[in-house]
């Protein structure tokens, strides 16, 4: 077909070439694959270093804001490795952060978009106090009686949504969120109303009694952290485990199949979404309870936001959301000591998580995708 | 004569799978060249390297004659190729105008979209199609969304037309129509590659034919000169006998369903007063034109959308006119959607979940306090042994990286599993090609043998006549018209045309 070979031959080098001068640089010279599979080592390896690149764009934020770079060093690493007062906040930290992190990872495995953990944790922390302030309960049970109380009434707080999602599928994002606002409302109209300290006047509830408050279990172990542990056991096996936890895959991953193989997604939405909630009433219980000791304005601000970091950092498993939390416990307490020393906002711990969830799902993309360049 | 297109070489591995392993290809202007494979084969790879979207590992490629570098589909429509694929690259709200000016940008957009407004009127007039610029995707049926992809890769000037598969998604109808749209291109000097794996298509439409087998070209034949037997006997390697229908009698009725009406999700009543019996060991077939509601019968037999009104009574359950699809799966109903991936499977969880979620509610796999693993390995290990699931390196991978006909068996074997008494079969070898199609088919007789009944729904009619034992035409939402086996072709194919 090509009778006149050779001209065609040398135009064809001198276009390519010309083609190659053009575009050599371009991300055309860029090939992606789709991964079929993927090593957990290699999983491990890709997270690790998103990990590592997210620290290291945060510890250069710090500098930059007149951290020194020992500082940093000290108040990260050595303080909180041979400080036994700095584990013990850390650990006394982790527990709501596990609370809320493993709650929302709940309710990302069924896909129920939960951005209502403060406000469950709002009723959590009201559901415990109310127990507390009518006096309900002999003292022994006092403690269980709160317990189970705020569980309630942070489930409570998701079914309103839970429900119009269920059957009229209405978007929860809006709702759970909106809700939050109702929640903060009502607590802030109990502080100032009825449940107004009468001893000093201030908008937080009366001081919880002695037999009201979870206690220190020695060693720096506070009950909340069991309590915490407890549950992450619980859901861990609840999601990893059961056949339930088997359904929760396949609503998560696509719920019109799910459907049509007779998985009962009704059923799975619901009780995940309500356990959800009750985790976040639960931390809402634990900071009442162990950290205030009282109900107070703004306990729960933050969590929510952190709830949602840890799951998705935590690929929605209930076990890893637990080590995140602990991480994350780690980034609030040094945090707060960098505020104090060093006049570093609040803001900038936020800043860090920010940084952090970046880079971790930029790694997703390396997860899913082989890249190489050709020639 | 130097060719339009041609491809030397090419090479494309995928994360170690080797898609196309030296693939030779061209095309000349005037011609209308069909590329015939399985699916696997490489066509679908081979056409995407020649439309910039994948940087082949090794290879050159050609336009008239001068070798190009494709870094991107931008590039390829420099080079005058446009591309067809089979899932159209359209944005759904947008309306015609704005999709074609998208893929066509101008430099100034008022201006620009009257231009491109008046050019997509002229080239619809020129092709014969009756498309509205002004009209949003979403109104658009499937055969009219594919003309506008064709009219948006003509307007970007392409002389390379290169179809995936498009003729797969339409009905015959409009598929004759399409492929004398594509002679008529062909005859006013494009270069039309036609990438199928219909038979009849390539030896009535086409004037040279690529067969591709294990991402090789094996053959450059002249359609003239070639016939299905041969052509069959090249891309599958073996000739693949059709099954034949057993002749057992049927049985007493296993499912009846009478006067059923059901609608869509957006309240429009597409299952009118739907009535029929089907017996066991009977295949009972559903020819129609897609959209006379089919899917809302499927949806209605399965327990995911209620019926407005009538009744489904199972033989041996008795009512189950509004069970939820958990309960007609024990009553013994399995199906297999025409939506594979969207309703058959769960694309990003593993082989393993996705075969053992079908039984996994009979505590075969552990109790409900706890999955056992192995037990749910080794039952899939067997299935997909048992039911030739190709392409499943680690049953750990995600079902979504199945081929179409992989995926297709892998939802047979855990349907089939469970021993149904009824089966929804809709369009079950809707895209696959030859031998998978066979192995369906051989399915759904094996099942009929053991005394399933069986509810066979699909476009194509040649695969409802040769597999029913009786056949409905269902048109506009009833059933208008029922045939014993053999029917007649022409008669069959009357009352779809005609009531429809």
């Amino acid at each position: 077909m090509l009778n006149d070979p050779l001209p065609v031959a040398s135009r064809t080098q001198t276009r390519s070439a010309k083609k190659h001068a053009d575009h050599g640089w371009r991300l055309g010279r860029l090939n992606l694959e789709l991964r079929q599979y993927m090593s957990p080592w290699y999983q491990a390896l890709i997270l690790g270093s998103a990990l590592v690149v997210g620290l290291g764009v945060s510890a250069a934020l710090l500098v930059a804001a007149g951290v020194k770079p020992a500082a940093l060093f000290d108040e990260f690493i050595v303080d909180n490795c041979t400080d036994p007062e700095n584990l013990h906040s850390i650990l006394f930290q982790a527990a709501p952060l596990i609370f809320v992190g493993v709650s929302a990872a709940l309710a990302f495995r069924v896909r129920f978009w939960n951005l209502g953990i403060e406000g469950q944790m709002i009723w959590g922390g009201i559901g415990a106090t109310a127990v507390s302030f009518y006096d309900t309960g002999p003292p022994a049970l006092r403690l269980f009686l709160m317990m189970v109380f705020a569980a309630l009434a942070g489930a409570a707080w998701i079914i309103v949504p839970l429900w119009l999602r269920v059957r009229w599928h209405i978007n929860e994002i809006i709702i759970t969120l909106l809700l939050n606002y109702v929640a903060l409302n009502f607590l802030l109209h109990l502080l100032y109303g009825p449940w107004l300290d009468p001893k000093d006047n201030f908008p937080h509830s009366p001081q919880f009694r002695a037999f009201e408050r979870l206690p220190e279990l020695g060693f720096g172990i506070s009950s909340a952290l069991v309590l915490a542990l407890l549950f992450t056991a619980l859901s861990g096996w609840l999601v990893l485990v059961t056949r339930f936890g088997f359904f929760m895959r396949f609503v998560q991953n696509n719920d019109r199949m799910a459907l049509a193989v007779g998985v009962p997604i009704g059923l799975v939405t619901m009780v995940s979404a309500l356990f959800s909630g009750a985790l976040s009433g639960l931390a809402g219980f634990v900071i009442a309870a162990a950290q205030e000791g009282r109900l107070t304005q703004s306990y729960f601000e933050g969590y929510g936001f952190s709830g949602i970091l840890i799951a998705f950092l935590a690929r929605s498993n209930p076990v890893a959301a637990m080590v995140v939390a602990i991480l994350v416990a780690v980034l609030f307490v040094s945090g707060r000591s960098l505020q104090v020393f060093y006049q570093i906002p609040f803001a900038m711990v936020q800043l860090i998580q920010a940084i952090i969830v970046i880079c971790v799902a930029a790694s997703e993309f390396l997860m899913r995708h082989r890249v190489h360049w050709v020639r | 004569m130097v060719a339009a297109l041609k491809l030397v070489g090419v090479r494309k591995s995928f994360d170690g799978f080797v898609a196309l392993d030296d693939a030779e290809f061209e095309a000349r202007a005037g011609e209308v060249h069909a590329l015939l494979g399985e699916n696997g084969a490489g066509k679908s790879s081979l056409m995407n390297v020649a439309a910039g979207l994948y940087t082949p590992d090794a290879g050159q490629i050609f336009v008239d004659g001068e070798e190009v570098v494709l870094s991107g589909p931008r590039e390829a429509t420099a080079c005058r190729i446009g591309m067809v694929h089979q899932e159209f690259k359209l944005v759904r709200p947008f309306t015609v105008v704005e999709n074609v000016l998208l893929a066509n940008w101008r430099g100034r957009f008022a201006p620009g979209v009257r231009e491109t407004e008046r050019q997509i009127k002229k080239k619809a007039a020129e092709l014969g199609f009756d498309i509205d610029p002004k009209s949003r995707i979403d109104e658009l049926s499937i055969a009219e969304r594919q003309r506008v992809e064709i009219i948006k890769v003509l307007l970007a000037g392409a002389r390379i037309l290169i179809l995936d598969e498009p003729t797969a998604v339409l009905t015959d109808e409009e598929a004759v129509r399409l492929l004398k749209t594509v002679r008529a291109l062909a005859a006013g000097g494009a270069a039309v590659v036609l990438v199928t794996h219909k038979l009849g298509e390539v030896t009535t439409f086409t004037d040279r034919v690529t067969v591709m087998r294990n991402g090789r070209a094996i053959a450059l034949l002249n359609s003239r000169a070639t016939d299905a037997a041969q052509l069959t006997q090249l891309a599958v390697g073996t000739t693949v006998a059709s099954p034949r229908r057993a002749s057992s009698p049927p049985g007493e009725p296993c499912i009846t369903v009478k006067g059923l009406r059901a609608a869509r999700a957006d309240g429009h009543v597409t299952v009118n007063d739907t009535s029929f019996y089907i017996r066991a060991r009977e295949i009972y077939g559903v020819a129609g034109v897609g959209g006379n509601g089919q899917t809302e019968l499927v949806e209605a037999l399965t327990g995911v959308r209620a019926p407005l009104a009538g009744s489904i009574e199972i033989e041996g359950a008795g009512d189950a006119t509004r069970a939820s699809p958990e309960r007609l799966r024990d009553f013994g109903i399995a199906c297999i959607p025409s939506d594979r991936f969207g309703y058959g499977i769960a694309g990003g969880l593993s082989v393993v979940d996705n075969f053992c979620v079908g039984q996994i509610g009979e505590g075969i796999y552990g109790s409900w306090m706890r999955t056992n693993g192995s037990a749910m390995r080794e039952a899939t290990t067997e299935a997909v042994g048992e039911f030739d699931v190709q392409g499943v390196r680690t049953l750990r991978q995600r079902a979504a990286l199945l081929s179409g006909g992989n995926a297709q068996k892998l939802i047979i074997a855990r349907e089939f599993t469970r021993n149904p008494k009824v089966i929804v079969a809709h369009s079950p070898s809707r895209g696959l090609d030859v031998r998978a199609c066979a192995a369906v088919h051989e399915r759904l007789l094996t099942a009929r043998a053991r005394g399933a009944a069986i509810l066979l729904i699909s476009d194509d009619l040649d695969e409802v006549l040769s597999l029913s034992d009786r056949i409905g035409v269902m048109t506009r939402g009833r059933i208008a018209a029922e045939f014993e086996a053999p029917a007649d072709r022409q008669a069959v194919g009357r009352i779809m045309v005609h009531h429809a």
